[in-house]
């Protein structure tokens, strides 16, 4: 163990300890039958998937972590995980903002762990029809989780609406339109505003620009760029696109069939990558 | 190793030595595992120790090191063996080498300094923007942070007019200078240097030169690799000369210079 450093760290607001998913029936070895050095997540002699196994990092406010992989490393399963989107199979997880960090969050009930999601926690999923009610409008996307957190007062939902709006760049003109016709990058912008609604100090967001045009993909990481700066907010950011990770992040974890095959300062994993894995996954990116 | 047994292994530093920068054998190994795993060598035992106010330059030819000793010691790259004491404000050694990502992310920006030949991500910001960022990231307010970003675009040349403009469109040149002028913002206690004035054209080489000697006098310790005699000859107290990831010769920068050659300085 570390003694207290010369260097004084700021103290984690999401603290996550040997996180695991496991799909299907597992047994004793299927741990070591499975992950990066086995070459797969599925295990040969029960099949279960071990989509993610012993995750281990912590974030600070104002701080950006990057979970970079491929599709199927397992990033995802860990960031839906956190969100309670998914069961943990295993794992303890902490946020300062419930019960100043002494209570691991994956053995709350669900109710708690739903309310968590209104003020403390948010997700931006890749997909908006997961983060948006699309056959809603902007401002009523807006409006659900301000009135979950005991906002009533009509006037006051639809100031805080429009003030959201505007920081993320959506003409107001367009609050009182349907989400459906919004365009990929707009309704992005929208999902952004919902998730910030009630100031949560987490963020954690799921391939964000992904599967947008590049121009609109650059304006909408400006966006999130300028907000965790801004925001002093705590963010984990999963994607396999190593210039998303490079601008929004300072440190990262790498992973490969569910495990963390590396976690590095992200310029370090760019210039010095270790793993055999990082190692071709940088270089394919740089070619 | 922890952070105690550095300190505990660092010499005792006296306070008169003003000793910033004391690096052990450092080595730095390659592993290319997708190239039949072989092992290829940056830094082979480097020493050297930079106090307060010294400027040292790194020469040697093209491939010597001299880039990979920067980067091992602001830590892109990670050292394989040896040590880098680094002192801190207050006056506590700490290891560089075995400190972890969280550690080093604080001192970055802050205490250590880096200025690299091109202007690595976050293109898509303004001018002043990057400059200011450097200053609030390294604690001060927004709006002196501005002031001051103001003082330091001026002072390299780079108009009014180009101050809310993407850095990505600006040219080379101006780019290096925002750069710098952000990795001048609040002066930290060492500067790595890698080619800060290699893009310039002559007048804006000049101030570069001019701000880059003023830091030094103001105590910050400089380690720097140049692509011309001219600017070693003026700005380094020191020259260390590398070969193959080792120091061959080092000395003051008179007693190196005339020993020097074109072909000692390539990038």
């Amino acid at each position: 163990m570390r003694g207290p450093s010369p260097i004084p760290t700021p103290d984690p607001v999401l603290t996550v300890n040997g996180l695991g998913k496991i799909y299907g029936r597992d047994d004793a070895g299927t741990i070591d039958r499975t992950g990066s050095d086995a070459g797969s997540a599925r295990d040969p002699i029960t099949g279960a998937i071990v989509a993610a196994w012993d995750v281990n990092f912590e974030v600070a406010a104002g701080e950006a972590i990057g979970i970079v992989g491929e599709s199927g490393s397992g990033k995802s399963t860990v960031l839906r995980c956190i969100a309670g989107d998914l069961e943990a199979t295993s794992g303890d997880v902490r946020l300062s903002t419930h019960m100043e960090g002494r209570s691991n969050v994956l053995l709350a009930d669900p109710a708690t762990r739903r309310r968590m999601r209104i003020d403390q926690l948010s997700v931006v999923y890749q997909d908006p029809s997961e983060g948006l009610a699309l056959s809603v409008t902007a401002g009523g996307n807006i409006a659900d989780p301000l009135t979950a957190a005991g906002v009533r007062s009509f006037a006051k939902i639809r100031e805080r609406a429009s003030e959201l709006l505007s920081r993320t760049e959506v003409p107001l003109n367009r609050m009182d339109d349907i989400v459906r016709n919004f365009s990929g990058g707009m309704r992005q912008r929208v999902q952004i505003a919902r998730a910030l609604a009630n100031k949560p100090r987490i963020l954690l967001l799921d391939e964000p620009t992904t599967g947008l045009d590049a121009s609109v993909a650059a304006g909408v990481l400006d966006l999130i760029r300028g907000l965790l700066e801004e925001l002093d907010l705590a963010a984990v950011v999963v994607s396999h696109d190593f210039s998303v990770i490079e601008m929004l992040t300072n440190r990262c974890i790498v992973m490969h069939h569910g495990r963390v095959v590396e976690s590095a300062l992200t310029d370090q994993l760019l210039e010095d990558p270790h793993h055999p894995y990082s190692q071709r996954l940088v270089s394919a990116a740089r070619a | 190793m922890t952070v105690e047994q550095a300190v505990a292994s660092a010499a005792p530093v006296r306070e008169e030595d003003g000793l910033i920068l004391d690096v052990r054998e450092l080595t730095k190994e390659f592993v290319l595992h997708n190239i039949d795993g072989r092992s290829v060598s940056g830094l082979s035992g480097v020493s050297f120790r930079l106090s307060a106010g010294e400027h040292i330059a790194l020469a040697g030819t093209s491939g010597a090191g001299k880039s990979s000793l920067l980067r091992a010691i602001y830590r892109t790259y990670k050292p394989t063996t040896g040590n880098i004491f680094f002192t801190l404000e207050d006056g506590n050694t700490i290891d560089l080498v075995g400190l972890s990502d969280q550690e080093v992310t604080m001192l970055r920006g802050r205490q250590i300094g880096y200025v690299s030949q091109f202007l690595r991500a976050q293109p898509r910001r303004s001018a002043l923007d990057l400059v200011t960022r450097a200053g609030v990231y390294r604690g001060m307010g927004r709006d002196e942070a501005r002031d001051m970003a103001a003082t330091s675009l001026r002072r390299l040349n780079i108009g009014e007019h180009l101050w809310d403009v993407h850095v990505s469109v600006l040219s080379g040149g101006e780019k290096q200078r925002v750069n710098l002028a952000a990795g001048l913002m609040s002066p930290p206690r060492l500067l790595l240097l890698d080619e800060p004035v290699s893009a310039l054209d002559p007048e804006n080489r000049e101030s570069a030169i001019d701000l880059i000697a003023e830091l030094s006098q103001s105590g910050v310790a400089v380690l720097a690799v140049f692509h011309d005699l001219d600017a070693i000859s003026r700005l380094a107290t020191r020259i260390i000369v590398l070969e193959k990831g080792t120091v061959t010769r080092s000395g003051p920068t008179d007693h190196i210079l005339p020993s020097l050659t074109v072909g000692d300085v390539q990038p």
